[in-house]
């Protein structure tokens, strides 16, 4: 009896020690504030920037950090409106566990969250303004897909298509351009797409070794090749159909030339492109639009599939023409299009002119449609098509009842360039890509939008907020997704034995 | 004996050192220049997650020393003396001794090859570690479940190249029925793992990163872990034919003496000494040394382009283009400033061309290419470092510090990298600063595009743009000179004299 009286105690002991080493990780990460300060009289410089943001109810955690070089430490409480608080920093890291972090969200939704800083400096903390973040009422999406490329010119190394749960920091890939290439001359992957947000009916393009299009069409995976007598190329831009298995791509003969002191570096433009119709089912191509003599481009269809929206260049004036396209490209830009759409019989009606950017000397790329139908997102520069080098260019949008672009100064930046805008599935979330840190390396940005208005965009959140600065790779055509990608990398990479 | 057993392999790893460190040098800074070794823990999972990624971590570990060439000759030595030491306990060799070197010298003439990596070499020793430290365990249950324990986990070391562990563990157990499925159990991991893991099946059995070519089977660093199991396998069949009685001090002294004289004269036939070369030149224009660069031009005058294109580039740093460029080979324009190629090598001595001239944003166009076409997706502290200076030099400092970060954390451009760091955004340093501060101002005034060639007029709109850059002057007339256009170099004589 007294042996086992002793087991019992040990054990008991044991769970005792035991839980107490569970518990030590979790009050690490809860930091006391610190019992006096002074007053710093602003906000804090946290990176990224979530001073006042609006994010959405399921978004993972906010991690950010005081710049390391100013600062040896940070605390930061958050309170929710309920009354509960909590405090968070390690280092000059804040990192939240994620289920605490959606319980925060949990109470704050359709209201704001308060955080105050703190931040060491030799010995001293100086305590911020608070700020506030405000959770919307509406979720994102719960996936993203992004390629991770360098910024490169011509020669690309190692690329994947990758997709991350925004409700958490999980990161997997779809595909990439090692697993099926056997050859010295690299594989190029890229412009992947969905149909309607979900991922049974999707796409994207490999090049150079073994190309092709890879489509999903109802999870069942094949790799096409959509260059035909017809065409000038293959599939390059795809814009799948909201409903039928039908795909506008543009063809376009493209090159790329190189700055030799404009900061925008790269020069990426077409000396041809034409619209096509894929029909995936009779694995058949017919062309929507191939004017020799102008550049249509950048497809993209009304979420109830009876408009095709467009992109198509103006004629130069006419002592331009003729000469040299280096010479000319930067005189080149494109108005906003579109055509309407018989589903049944296939047809296209007349071209109309949705708006007329090159008036304004400005230069119309990359549509998207909202999903209420009530707005367009598109990439404004002065010339050519391939914004996201180009540091003037911004996101706007058009309410489609108007002819002139709402204020989005919110989700963009001063000087640095932004592209490839998209929208979530309910409209309330716009995306884009920016290379607003340092100007060459591209990153996610979300805005909250509603009623035509948005709000400050915020930075795709990293588990590490470091991992902005090590990651040497851009988030190259960010998509929505409200699933995931359920087909391996390996089964991608059958279609290219 | 046993004494004079050490003394040969000590011989022998003296031999390798002093081969790699005076014939074979610049293989080691080609080596060390197309990888970055990061102390940081993102970068070191991303490696061992893989098959084989802890004998490829150990691998890039040496790798990064190989930046100087005698440290990386004695790391070499070392391991290959190992993998020899560890090869001469698996079995009792007798009067074939000398075959315990085998395995090393195959390792040796693996290593010829710039595009050879260290991973390789630490698979084939970290297996032969294993099988020993195995051949201490006494047999019994212990043994078989620590034998199922250790494939997989020697699998995910050290690679494919783990086979080798069960080749040389299978005579020693009774071959039942269960052993032989241990090799079964390998077969179903790496087919269940090409279902997880996203990489071409094949190169779970051939390996992942034995070599810098995706696609090539390192068929040397197989020979040398294969023959370690035929070796051992033949002696012991030999040994049971014939006499062992312990050979006197002559046989083995003998079959060490033959071994190394057919391998040695291998070595020295298969090592590329025309690359070597090629890689001197390379190493000399990286640490911008002109002055040696033009005694070893002008004491063997280089034929092949990237030696042509370095020695116009020293001869132009000393003011000697115009006046001396046919005393030396030539290789027209292309010997001048070279069409950028899409190869890792060739476009870094003409991007150091760029840079000197003050083509800062070609200069930085072609370092990343070069560092893009790196064949197994590594990055480069040379190209990573250039990449920062033209950054900097372009005033593009966000960018810079993201390349200056990464580099703080390596052991070698650590220091580099904190100095630079102090430059960010500090235009009077930047101005005062020997080398930014000239090739500031050197840069184009007006923007335009450029390709893959240089032409005339880029040069001569570097020149204009500001007309003390003597190199882009030497450039421009050397350029005529050497396409024969006579009305053009007159032309611009004249106008520079008039400007002067």
């Amino acid at each position: 009896m007294t042996n086992m009286l002793g087991l019992k105690t040990k054990m008991l002991a044991a769970a005792l020690v035991f839980g107490a080493l569970l518990l030590l990780p979790s009050c690490a990460g809860h930091p006391d504030v610190p019992s006096s300060s002074k007053d710093a009289g602003c906000l804090p410089a946290i990176f990224p920037d979530y001073c006042d943001v609006t994010v959405p109810c399921n978004i993972a955690p906010l991690n950010f950090m005081l710049p390391a070089d100013q600062f040896d430490a940070c605390v930061a409480r958050f309170s929710t409106p309920d009354g509960r608080q909590q405090t968070y920093g390690k280092g000059v890291k804040v990192q939240m566990p994620v289920s605490e972090w959606h319980a925060i969200l949990d109470a704050s939704k359709g209201k704001s969250l308060k955080v105050e800083v703190w931040g060491q400096k030799e010995n001293e903390w100086l305590s911020f303004a608070p700020f506030e973040i405000h959770v919307a009422d509406e979720p994102i999406d719960e996936y993203l897909s992004y390629r991770l490329i360098e910024p490169s010119y011509i020669v690309y190394d190692y690329m994947e298509i990758a997709q991350r749960d925004l409700t958490s920091f999980e990161e997997t890939q779809i595909f990439n351009n090692k697993v099926s290439c056997d050859d010295p001359k690299g594989q190029c992957i890229n412009c992947h797409s969905y149909q309607n947000y979900k991922t049974d009916n999707m796409l994207f393009h490999a090049r150079v070794t073994r190309g092709g299009t890879v489509i999903v069409s109802d999870g069942k995976v094949s790799k096409v090749n959509l260059k035909r007598d017809n065409t000038i190329s293959a599939g390059v831009y795809p814009a799948w159909h909201p409903t039928a298995k039908l795909i506008a791509f543009s063809t376009n003969l493209t090159h790329q030339v190189f700055h030799t002191a404009h900061p925008n570096k790269v020069e990426v433009f077409d000396t041809a492109s034409d619209l096509i119709l894929y029909d995936v089912a009779t694995d058949s191509v017919s062309i929507i639009s191939n004017d020799s003599t102008l550049l249509e481009v950048f497809p993209t269809w009304s979420p109830d599939g009876r408009y095709l929206y467009y992109c198509k260049s103006v004629p130069l004036p006419e002592e331009l023409r003729g000469e040299d396209i280096s010479a000319t490209w930067s005189k080149v830009q494109y108005n906003l299009y579109r055509r309407s759409f018989e589903l049944t019989s296939r047809t296209f009606g007349e071209e109309e002119l949705v708006y007329d950017a090159a008036s304004a000397d400005k230069s119309v790329t990359l549509p998207r449609v909202s999903p209420d139908g009530r707005y367009i997102l598109f990439a404004e520069g002065q010339h050519g098509c391939f914004h996201i080098w180009h540091h003037d260019a911004d996101i706007a949008c058009l309410p489609l009842a108007q002819d002139s672009v709402i204020d989005l100064s919110c989700l963009n930046s001063e000087g640095f360039a932004e592209s490839y805008p998209t929208w979530s599935i309910n409209g309330h979330w716009i995306m884009c890509a920016s290379r607003r840190i340092d100007g060459n390396y591209s990153r996610v940005f979300i805005s909250y939008f509603n009623n035509g208005k948005a709000r400050k965009a915020f930075l795709l959140p990293q588990e590490d907020p470091e991992h902005n600065t090590f990651r040497l790779k851009s988030y190259n055509r960010p998509e929505f997704m409200v699933e995931p990608v359920g087909i391996s990398v390996d089964q991608f990479s059958k279609v290219f034995q | 004996m046993k004494y004079v057993r050490s003394l040969y392999t000590l011989l022998f790893g003296v031999a390798v050192v002093l081969f790699f460190g005076l014939a074979y040098p610049h293989h080691l800074h080609y080596q060390e220049q197309f990888q970055l070794f990061l102390f940081d823990s993102t970068y070191m999972w991303d490696i061992v997650r893989w098959p084989g990624g802890v004998a490829d971590l150990l691998g890039r570990f040496c790798t990064q020393f190989f930046l100087f060439a005698w440290v990386g000759a004695t790391i070499i030595g070392v391991l290959l003396m190992l993998v020899q030491l560890l090869t001469l306990r698996l079995v009792d060799w007798g009067r074939f001794y000398g075959l315990s070197f085998v395995p090393s010298f195959l390792l040796w003439l693996f290593l010829l090859d710039e595009n050879a990596l260290m991973g390789g070499v630490w698979a084939v020793l970290l297996t032969l570690a294993a099988s020993w430290i195995f051949d201490l365990i006494p047999g019994g249950w212990t043994r078989r479940i620590l034998l199922i324990l250790a494939i997989p986990a020697l699998y995910f070391l050290v690679g494919p190249i783990s086979v080798v562990f069960l080749l040389l563990q299978a005579p020693h157990p009774r071959r039942s029925p269960w052993y032989y499925g241990v090799f079964l159990l390998l077969a179903i991991m790496v087919v269940a793992l090409s279902y997880r893991l996203p990489v071409a099946a094949d190169r779970l059995w051939t390996g992942i990163h034995y070599h810098r070519y995706p696609t090539v089977v390192p068929k040397l660093l197989w020979a040398a872990a294969l023959s370690v199991f035929v070796l051992t396998f033949v002696v012991r069949v030999c040994q049971k034919w014939a006499d062992i009685s312990r050979p006197s001090l002559f046989v083995p002294l003998c079959s060490f003496a033959v071994v190394a004289i057919v391998m040695g004269s291998l070595v020295g036939r298969n090592a590329n000494i025309k690359a070597e070369k090629v890689m001197q030149y390379d190493f000399m224009a990286c640490h911008q040394q002109w002055n040696r660069i033009l005694q070893t031009a002008g004491a063997e005058k280089p034929n092949n382009q990237i030696g042509v294109t370095v020695q116009n580039l020293a001869l132009a740093m000393r003011g000697m283009l115009v006046d001396h460029l046919y005393d030396y080979r030539q290789n027209g324009i292309l010997g001048l400033l070279p069409d950028v190629a899409t190869d890792a090598t060739s476009p870094l001595p003409t991007a150091e061309a760029y840079y000197q001239l003050g083509m800062i944003s070609m200069a930085q166009r072609t370092v990343f290419e070069a560092q893009e076409a790196i064949l197994d997706f590594q990055k480069s502290g040379r190209c990573y470092k250039r990449l920062a200076q033209t950054n900097l030099i372009n005033g593009s400092y966000e960018v810079t510090r993201k390349y200056l970060m990464a580099l703080q954390k390596t052991i070698f451009y650590r220091e580099w990298a904190n100095e630079t760091l102090q430059l960010l955004g500090n235009e009077e340093a930047i101005a005062k600063h020997p080398e930014y501060g000239r090739l500031r101002p050197l840069a184009f005034n007006n923007d335009f595009y450029f390709g893959d060639r240089v032409t005339s007029e880029m040069l001569e709109s570097l020149y204009v743009s500001n007309k003390d850059n003597l190199l882009a002057y030497q450039y421009l007339l050397a350029y005529y000179m050497l396409t024969g256009d006579r009305d053009n170099y007159t032309r611009f004589l004249r106008q520079s004299s008039v400007r002067k």
